[in-house]
């Protein structure tokens, strides 16, 4: 280094370009064992119950419109031709998209070696998981029938010697869907083992003692299961990766296959998959932000974490703004009057324009915001931007399946979409569904993944100790 | 504590130390000195270990690429046998092997398969679930997974606990105890 040059400033990662600290506070590992899993122990709050209470009124209307669309049929929903494909498959989207940002954060940062991951990669999971199974009721539902949809979808050998249309994107959604579900259950799981353990070990009570137990598998932090245990968690990353690359790009298929205006784009893959990133990141961070508060997690997911995650939501909101840029140049370049007028007139001066306008602000303005490093450390100015966020996306998927639909060819076959009380009491009732599962989760087991946490401040003690020279040990 | 006929406890050492550095180099200096079914149990995984326990190349890499080749080429086969052998569709004269169409299912069931395997080839490893080991005899080993280093040995029958717990000892242990396993 130059002589000329400043003192570096001191900071336990060793890095002076990232003075904030990763873990906040002289901890050890008994102290984070005890911090990070005191939320499990306390007993659930006022706080708590009054938000489970509501999600589970929520998680009522699920029942009641699913109770409904069996009982009466699909017709009760407002899907009409032109408009065949409406909510079912929005909110199919939006679910799925905001289950990437889990996959991304444990996956991806997990090979690019981006620590900063380690305390919000365990909340980020749960999110993917409980994500896609909002995600995976839909297209079960919309069958009307869902108790035969495995014989429709599953290749299986029947009397009837019929077997799926390997072709069509919809199959490929079934396994990519289905996989990307199994390999993050495990992918979670795994990562949860050694905390479980951890739980058993320091409950009080024999019954959870015993419960979590049966859980951890037995689990003894042996140095023989340690040096496979790490291979089959970095290959199950690795596999991950390209996985959830490939289930958005084919959630995109069903779309970009078909010859409709404003879905045939050679885009889509790469524009969904950024999409999702970034409204998975919007979940996260709305999620987060009251959770770190009040789960008294403030010393692991520390200010750092939070604008971290809102840079990513900038660097994605702005490929997101690309795509929609380009999808508008090709509409204009490709001569076509149809696609033009999709993207130029029905779209932006149709009955749906406010949808339309309401994605480009919330996509394209609100994440500009996070150009401040003001706006991106202030909690409140993150939180009402990433639910804008997430509003916007959905608006989004709104905007791409309907509006394509409802200006069909034929301008005698035009027809307006209006949702009817059961698609909006399915689709807010995934939310309850969700957040039950969310606060289930911070209740019963470590938010944070605390070996790994562990790990990190071991390596972290030994980075600082030691110089600059093992950062990566 | 009765023991029924032909049951033959196992026994184990078990000695604490006072961080992961210690920890390593007595378990280095156990195995030079000849101790054999060595193991550490640490709350996270410690850099060094796979060295200090002598183990060979991790066996999860082929486990997950077998799996993975096998769930691929099973995709393909499948997808080949039911749309080109068993019952082509002809659609609009497109040919019944359409190479591309099949790739994103190959892809999938590629991850799952590799995945699945990774996950259940690693239980397997591990020999987990098992609910029951000698070492959770020991009170003190509830601290394994929360801040403290151990290293156990299991000591064959016609071998003194006592000189295995002074080797322990000596190459650092902050604490050694001989555990027993108890019949079920």
């Amino acid at each position: 280094m130059a002589s000329t040059s400043t003192a570096p400033i001191e900071s336990p990662t060793g890095d002076p370009l990232e003075p904030r600290p990763l873990i906040e506070g002289a901890q050890t590992d008994l102290s984070l064992n005890q911090s990070l899993l005191n939320h499990v122990w306390m007993g659930a709050g006022k706080g708590w119950w009054m938000l489970f209470g509501l999600a589970l009124a929520g998680l009522g209307l699920l029942g009641i419109g699913i109770t409904v669309t069996l009982a009466k049929g699909v017709g009760m929903w407002g899907n009409n031709i032109p408009v065949g494909w409406a909510y079912g498959i929005i909110n199919f989207v939006w679910w799925i998209g905001i289950g990437h940002a889990g996959t991304l954060i444990s996956a991806i940062l997990l090979l690019l070696q981006q620590k900063w991951r380690t305390s919000i990669n365990r909340f980020a999971e749960a999110m993917t998981l409980f994500a896609v199974m909002c995600a995976l009721l839909f297209p079960l539902i919309h069958t009307g029938r869902p108790w035969f949809a495995a014989y429709w979808l599953l290749p299986y050998p029947s009397v009837q010697g019929i077997w799926p249309q390997f072709k069509s994107p919809l199959v490929w959604d079934v396994f990519a869907v289905s996989t990307y579900f199994t390999i993050s259950l495990l992918f979670w799981f795994l990562g949860l083992v050694p905390d479980l353990a951890s739980l058993r070990d320091s409950s009080k009570s024999p019954t959870k003692r015993v419960i979590y137990g049966l859980f951890a598998l037995g689990w003894r932090g042996s140095g023989r299961h340690w040096a496979e245990y790490r291979w089959a968690y970095l290959l199950l990353a690795g596999l991950s990766t390209p996985l959830v690359l490939s289930v958005h790009t084919i959630v995109s298929f069903d779309f970009a296959v078909s010859v409709l205006p404003g879905w045939h784009t050679t885009i889509f893959p790469p524009y969904f998959v950024a999409g999702a990133v970034f409204s998975g990141f919007a979940m996260v961070v709305t999620w987060m932000v009251p959770a770190r508060q009040f789960l008294g997690l403030k010393h692991v997911v520390t200010m750092k974490h939070l604008e971290n995650m809102n840079k990513v939501i900038l660097a994605t909101g702005m490929m997101v703004a690309y795509g929609y840029v380009m999808e508008h140049f090709i509409a204009w370049y490709s001569g076509n009057e149809y696609e033009f007028s999709v993207f130029f007139r029905v779209r932006q001066r149709g009955p749906l324009a406010p949808v339309y306008w309401l994605m480009v602000f919330c996509n394209v303005i609100v994440p500009q915001i996070f150009w401040f490093k003001k706006a991106r450390t202030s909690l409140f100015i993150m939180w009402v931007a990433a639910l804008l966020v997430n509003v916007g996306m959905w608006c989004e998927r709104f905007v791409i399946i309907v509006t394509s639909l409802h200006r069909d060819f034929l301008p005698s076959k035009w027809e307006l979409y209006t949702p009817t009380w059961v698609d909006w009491s399915i689709y807010l009732g995934t939310i309850g569904l969700f957040s039950t599962l969310f606060l289930l989760f911070l209740k019963f087991v470590p938010a944070v993944a605390v070996t790994e946490v562990k790990e990190l401040r071991h390596e972290l003690a030994h980075a600082h100790g030691a110089g600059h020279g093992e950062a990566h040990g | 504590m009765s023991h029924g006929a032909g049951f033959v406890p196992r026994r184990f050492v078990l000695g604490e130390f006072a961080d992961s550095d210690a920890m390593l180099s007595a378990t280095k200096q156990m195995r030079l000195k000849g101790h054999k079914k060595l193991d550490t149990h640490s709350p996270y995984p410690v850099h060094g270990i796979e060295e200090a326990l002598g183990l060979g190349r991790a066996k999860i890499p082929t486990i997950v690429l077998c799996g993975a080749i096998l769930g691929a080429c099973l995709a393909y086969s499948m997808i080949y046998f039911m749309n080109v052998v068993d019952f082509p569709i002809n659609v609009a004269n497109r040919p019944p092997h359409s190479p591309p169409a099949n790739i994103p299912i190959t892809f999938e069931l590629a991850v799952l398969m590799g995945g699945g395997s990774a996950f259940f080839g690693l239980m397997a490893l591990m020999r987990l679930p098992e609910p029951y080991h000698p070492v959770f005899e020991a009170e003190s080993f509830r601290r394994a997974s929360i801040d403290t280093f151990f290293v156990s040995v299991e000591v064959p029958s016609d071998q003194n606990p006592d000189t295995v717990a002074a080797d322990l000892l000596g190459f650092g242990s902050v604490e050694v105890q001989v555990i027993e396993e108890s019949e079920r």
